[in-house]
């Protein structure tokens, strides 16, 4: 070993400039052989000449370099056509007037989002505070429909002859009133109030659903009869607590006399919104909301009385011609006999 | 003879060493990429695939290639490639040779 190292440094320059070559040399043929194994793995594994195109696909495929036109060689159009389709109303609107359109379609922006709230808190229903706040609102009935007409006016402009506040409004003292039949309670996917229905239609729901009150929205579960979030147990009391002894309870007289006029009522409810074309679901929310907040029984029959009365005058003289743009649902002022 | 067995003997030391430090693998690694960023790698493809399309795709064997490749390979490496690595090789020689 020592013999080496002596050797070692005792070469002189050409020798050493000879094994630095030879080094190089393995070096390169390293690379080389590696090429070459690399090369005919491929070969034989057949993805060598994958990334092979022939030239003519070559050329259709190339990058066009010319002035007015992009590297695909289309010409490049600035006022083409950009729309965009609106995910709410799906129409096709110009690129540059999408977010006015949405800002008013979805109810977003700084103009509409009170009726952006307004419409969640009403789809929701679960907000207490804000229906027992509307009705303070429905029993202070002057000034409630002053700042209304005022607003209503105001969105004019809006073109929505149907804006939730107004609709809302009008429908809350729909419910309170004619509250008890609403074509649209069934299809209130939140709860159904208990208090507004008649004995036929509580057991032929009992029958179909799960039909537990809950103890925040006072409102029957609408899921199927097995439900996972209630117990048997809360569903046989519940049923002991309507159906059981319901005959003898004042609100089945006064649920009866409602089934007498259900059906006119309904129709002529359903012949307004025909002529209104466009109503949103609202209304049984409200009306249910207003129900349920609204516990008390006595003031419930008392309130049923002239209830028929009042419909089929508003039948006569409402529908049609009434301020047609703004109140095609029902009167603005409700008679309180 | 004897002088012949002592420089076989010298160069295996050398190599030793070169592998012992490592120094063979981080030159190995440094030529690999410089041949790649030069476009000799490329070349030398091209290269192979006219070797192949001659010889036919199921009869080409890895000695064909390496017959055909190394004399090119050698000959296609740039100059600046070639100086950088015998430079360090140098430099590596240097530093061994006064131990």
């Amino acid at each position: 070993m020592k013999m080496e190292e002596m050797s070692l440094s005792g070469l002189d320059n050409s020798k050493l400039e000879a094994i630095a070559h030879e080094i190089y040399t393995d070096l390169v043929e390293d690379a080389c052989l590696g090429l070459c194994f690399e090369v005919h793995r491929a070969v034989k594994c057949g993805y060598f000449f994958l990334d092979d195109t022939d030239p003519d696909s070559m050329k259709d495929f190339e990058i066009v370099d010319q002035p007015g036109v992009d590297i695909f060689g289309q010409v490049y159009n600035q006022w083409k056509n950009k729309e965009c389709v609106c995910p709410n109303c799906s129409r096709s609107i110009a690129a540059s007037r999408f977010a006015p359109h949405l800002e008013k379609c979805l109810g977003m922006g700084r103009n509409s989002s009170r009726i952006a709230n307004r419409r969640i808190a009403s789809s929701n229903n679960m907000n207490k505070s804000e229906s027992d706040q509307e009705d303070n609102d429905d029993i202070n009935d002057n000034d409630w429909s002053y700042g209304s007409e005022k607003k209503a006016k105001k969105r004019k402009s809006d073109k929505n002859p149907n804006s939730p506040r107004r609709s809302k409004s009008l429908k809350h003292k729909n419910g309170e009133l004619g509250g008890n039949s609403d074509p649209f309670k069934y299809s209130n996917s939140s709860g159904i109030s208990y208090e507004t229905l008649g004995p036929e239609e509580l057991r032929s729901l009992l029958t179909t659903q799960c039909g537990v009150i809950s103890e925040h929205t006072k409102k029957m579960c609408t899921r199927s009869l097995r439900c996972p979030q209630h117990t048997d147990e809360q569903r046989r009391s519940v049923r002991v607590y309507l159906l059981g002894p319901s005959a003898s309870l004042p609100e089945a007289e006064g649920s009866m006399e409602n089934d007498s006029f259900d059906v006119a009522e309904s129709q002529a409810l359903m012949s307004r919104l025909q002529w209104d074309g466009s109503s949103d679901i609202s209304p049984s929310d409200s009306a249910s909301s207003k129900a349920s907040t609204n516990n008390s029984e006595s003031r419930k029959t008392k309130k049923k009385k002239p209830h028929p009365q009042h419909l089929r005058r508003h039948q006569l003289r409402g529908g049609g011609g009434w301020r047609p743009c703004l109140t095609p649902i029902a009167p603005p002022t409700p008679p309180l006999e | 003879v004897c002088k012949m067995n002592k420089d076989a003997q010298m160069r295996a030391t050398i190599n030793q060493k070169l592998i012992e430090t490592g120094e063979r693998e981080r030159l190995k690694e440094l030529l690999r990429a410089k041949l790649i960023e030069c476009g000799w790698k490329d070349q030398l493809k091209a290269h192979c695939k006219d070797v192949i399309k001659e010889k036919g795709l199921e009869h080409v064997t890895v000695d064909d290639l390496v017959a055909e490749i190394t004399p090119k390979g050698r000959a296609l490496v740039p100059d600046s490639v070639k100086k950088e690595l015998l430079q360090r090789i140098r430099t590596f020689l240097a530093q061994h040779a006064s131990l």
